[in-house]
């Protein structure tokens, strides 16, 4: 028998381990059943948790369907989950490709100015994303970069190249000296160092950074909802164009939702221990 | 014409880093190009009239109604989302470090809101924000015998439910910094304070805490830096309303910049709230100097 004390503490916890749990998982559990509701079911007065299920608002968001009359501004979700797609593979890959080799030379080169460099690259960090959008959308609008996904990927770049050569600089720096040594010693020029060393001792940390690259692009919403136009919004900004001066649709919108948090769900946990260190751009491991 | 092999060695790193200098210079040429507007009175609709103009455009912040308001409250948001959600943050993460059953489950339910984008997360909050009783939170709020919220129609609510929100998403980040370096502290300590019959309550304030300082610094320093810029969610339920009761320097240089095309005077709002966050957060970076060199341990 536990003495009632222990009785008293272990309810507390109890209790405390299910607020914690409400708070982080009701607001997903609403927005699924929302997603499953016809209209008349979302506005009830008292919300309904039983009601008869219904996949309409996922399959208007396939279709392109929407009920009501406004159907000239209906938003092409199919379309806008590609573009999302594309901007954000895109990005991360045109960021990879770049930090790859600089990097490599921030970790395991001395070369002046070279913390200098790595501490630019890492200011990007602090600025206002306004403060790039408008000079951004005034250039764009004069070479034919707006709403484009090229345009789109180029800007992106401020969200991944700075967090793509910090990241990787973390990374191939645990990469222990003594194997380095070793493979220079058996005659390895510093292009089989990279790529017969670094690389593939870093490759979890690689696909880490790969795959939280992703996920930032995907969050993306500032730079899109400028420099984007409707062949080319990502989810992200697509999602809120179910909200029009005439209504809301809020089923939709919940649908919406889901499947823009879908992908991310799943990345984050593949990469859960390493996300931290991600959002932290390496400061913290 | 074959090149030294010293002078090749010499030019490797910085070929090395072209490719990614490129794109720098790409980036920095847009944000340089923004300064310079924030010195003309770039008008997108009037280009004939653009003329440089020094520092009116800052000047005359100081005299515009909406800025000081702006500008309060940017800082007044800052000063208490980063206090509540490092003080739960941290609450969560002691809990949490306890032996708790479902802890991992728990830690790994933590991330969904930190990792979905921000402006889902206040689409999903509006739709259960939403100011009648068919709104989930006011139907529960009202078996507390609370009377339903105009959440996002009135000023306080307003302001309270961007600060729900935001809170929602970033808790989890707080929570796990400090979690991580929970699980990493050092033993000893504890050791010595068993024998010296120390109670938890005097373990936690003389040595968790101080030995968890830097960690704390850090996830205030990340927290400042983004509240200070708070964006998506503001503009995707309230839009700086209402009676500009949300607006931050974020929303104002968006609203002057792409509501009414002031290219200029939108860059310098956007250069002030860069000054403020760079101040920050040097600030808070050589408070978390001092703080990691008190623990070397």
């Amino acid at each position: 028998m536990a003495s009632p004390a222990v009785r008293t503490r272990n309810v507390v916890i109890a209790v405390a381990a299910l607020i914690l749990l409400l708070w982080t998982v009701f607001p997903f559990i609403w927005i699924l059943l929302t997603s499953l509701k016809q209209p008349n079911d979302i506005i009830s007065v008292p919300p309904k948790f039983v009601f008869t299920p219904t996949f309409d608002n996922y399959a208007a968001l396939v279709m392109g369907e929407q009920r009501g009359q406004y159907a000239s501004t209906r938003p092409d979700f199919p379309l806008f989950f590609l573009n999302s797609m594309i901007i954000s593979v895109g990005a991360v890959a045109l960021s990879l490709l770049a930090a790859i080799p600089a990097a490599y030379a921030l970790a395991r080169f001395d070369f002046p100015l070279k913390n200098e460099l790595a501490f630019i690259f890492m200011s990007f960090r602090f600025v206002p994303f306004i403060a790039f959008v408008i000079p951004l959308y005034l250039l764009y609008q004069k070479f034919g970069l707006y709403n484009t996904h090229l345009g789109l990927i180029l800007a992106y770049q401020l969200i991944t190249l700075p967090f793509t050569i910090w990241m990787l600089r973390s990374f191939f720096m645990e990469v222990p000296l003594e194997i380095q040594e070793a493979a220079t010693i058996d005659g390895c020029s510093w292009l089989g160092v990279l790529m017969r060393v670094i690389l593939p001792l870093s490759m979890p940390g690689i696909a880490v950074t790969v795959i939280l690259g992703f996920m930032f692009c995907w969050n993306a919403f500032n730079y899109p909802l400028m420099l984007a136009g409707r062949q080319t919004f990502p989810v992200t900004v697509g999602a809120i164009q179910f909200i029009s001066y005439e209504q809301v649709l809020w089923g939709q919108m919940a649908a919406a939702t889901i499947v823009a948090a879908l992908p991310q769900l799943v990345l984050s946990l593949m990469v859960q221990k390493y996300i931290v260190r991600g959002l932290t751009m390496g400061a913290v491991r | 014409m074959t090149m030294s092999r010293r002078r090749r060695r010499v030019l490797l790193p910085y070929a090395l880093m072209a490719p990614a200098l490129v794109l720098l210079v790409g980036m920095i040429y847009p944000f340089g190009l923004g300064v310079y507007y924030s010195l003309t009175n770039y008008w997108l609709q009037y280009p004939k009239r653009f003329r440089f103009i020094w520092f009116d455009n800052y000047i005359n912040l100081v005299g515009e109604p909406l800025f000081l308001r702006a500008l309060e409250f940017t800082i007044g948001f800052t000063v208490v989302a980063v206090a509540v959600q490092v003080g739960l943050g941290l609450a969560v993460a002691l809990f949490l470090h306890a032996r708790i059953p479902g802890r991992a489950v728990l830690r790994a339910l933590m991330l969904m809101p930190l990792m979905i984008p921000p402006v889902i997360t206040a689409l999903m909050w509006k739709i259960m924000m939403a100011s009648t009783n068919a709104g989930i939170l006011n139907y529960m709020l009202s078996f507390l015998g609370i009377d339903p919220i105009n959440w996002f129609g009135s000023t306080q609510g307003a302001v309270v439910s961007v600060l729900i929100i935001d809170t929602w998403g970033n808790l989890p980040f707080v929570s796990l910094i400090l979690l991580g370096a929970l699980q990493a502290l050092p033993t000893e300590p504890y050791e010595a304070a068993v024998v010296d019959g120390a109670g938890p309550a005097a373990m936690l304030r003389y040595i968790t805490l101080p030995l968890l300082a830097p960690f704390i610094v850090l996830a205030v320093t990340f927290r400042t830096m983004d509240s200070l810029r708070i964006f998506d969610v503001i503009y995707a339920t309230t839009q700086g309303g209402p009676n500009d009761a949300t607006t931050n320097l974020q929303i104002m240089a968006y609203q002057f910049s792409f509501q009414w095309y002031q290219m200029g005077k939108g860059m310098a709002q956007v250069i002030v709230l860069l000054l403020l966050v760079v101040l920050v957060s040097y600030l808070l970076l050589r408070l978390w100097n001092r703080a990691a060199e008190r623990t070397v341990y």
